[in-house]
């Protein structure tokens, strides 16, 4: 596997957080209103859990696959896992780093003939103290051309 | 909905139905709406004849708009999102304009304070036509762990 990297830069906007709370249909003020937040220990706004999947706006597929070359045929890939390990959540205002690699790559054999490969993007995020914030792993499966 | 209350480690257990939430039914403007927050502009959410020369007949969701809802529903369950230490799911089956999501969440164990729940969300809806798909399908399992304080 090669040990390539990308890095950019993901800011946490207040207006995107709030956009994309309503999006999956949050109803919680921790979303939408920094007193709320504050209440509850927060310096603004939070953003809800699946908000780093919006690094696509930063690394867009293009950009990803000429940087880390997986060079999947997007005409057969599906999205199959997708996991976020926690440290905190990110919070309006801040700009997060992330960090991304393919953590695993790798072929399965299907039962009925054909093959899924399974491609593992991992993008660790930091804050600006350089501090784990959250990792997300983005696992896209490329099923083989014999299967439908 | 606006269930927000703060959970304790004495209020679970483990094997503990952590009820159902349903969202939807999902709208074509939903997507959109997904699509314009989230960056994820793949013409095959939104545009139909996009989406029906690629075989499918009709536009389907973005498997992390229900993710998303599944993520709000154990948010909820556990007093809000800043419990969440991990969140994990498969993605099953694809889900459709017109489909409820219905999110179920099951206690699975518990280790000091790390609670693990086994979540699921399944699609609910007459699907497009002439697909035949059953009412009532899962659209992705997985897994959460969240922190409970005492």
């Amino acid at each position: 596997m090669a040990d390539k990297e990308l890095f950019f830069d993901l800011p946490v906007r207040p207006e995107h957080v709030q956009d994309f709370a309503r999006a999956v249909g949050e109803d919680n003020p921790v979303f939408f209103d920094a007193e709320a937040a504050e209440q509850q220990g927060f310096p603004n706004i939070v953003a809800p859990p699946t908000f780093s999947t919006t690094q696509i706006f930063a690394v867009p597929r293009d950009q990803r696959e000429h940087r880390l070359g997986a060079d999947l045929d997007y005409g057969r890939v599906l999205h199959g896992e997708q996991e976020f390990v926690y440290k905190r959540l990110p919070v309006a205002g801040e700009t997060l780093k992330g960090r991304m690699r393919i953590a695993k790559d790798f072929t399965k054999e299907g039962k009925r003939g054909g093959s899924m490969r399974f491609v593992t993007y991992e993008s660790v995020f930091t804050d600006e103290a350089g501090d784990e914030v959250l990792t997300a792993y983005y696992t896209l499966i490329e099923t083989s051309k014999d299967v439908g | 909905m606006g269930g927000v209350e703060q959970i304790t480690l004495d209020g679970v257990s483990p094997g503990m139905d952590l009820g159902e939430v349903v969202f939807g039914p999902m709208k074509r403007e939903d997507f959109k709406a997904y699509a314009d927050a989230s960056g994820d502009d793949n013409p095959i959410h939104q545009d139909e004849e996009y989406a029906r020369n690629t075989g499918a007949p009709t536009v389907f969701a973005m498997g992390m708009l229900p993710a998303g809802y599944l993520a709000h529903a154990v948010s909820d369950w556990f007093g809000g999102p800043q419990h969440l230490r991990r969140f994990k799911v498969r993605f099953t089956t694809r889900s459709w304009p017109g489909d409820e999501i219905v999110c179920t969440g099951k206690v699975d164990s518990i280790e000091g304070h790390l609670v693990r729940v086994r979540i699921e969300a399944r699609r609910r809806g007459e699907g497009p036509e002439g697909l035949n798909l059953e009412r009532e399908q899962i659209a992705m399992t997985g897994e959460a762990d969240v922190e409970v304080p005492n």
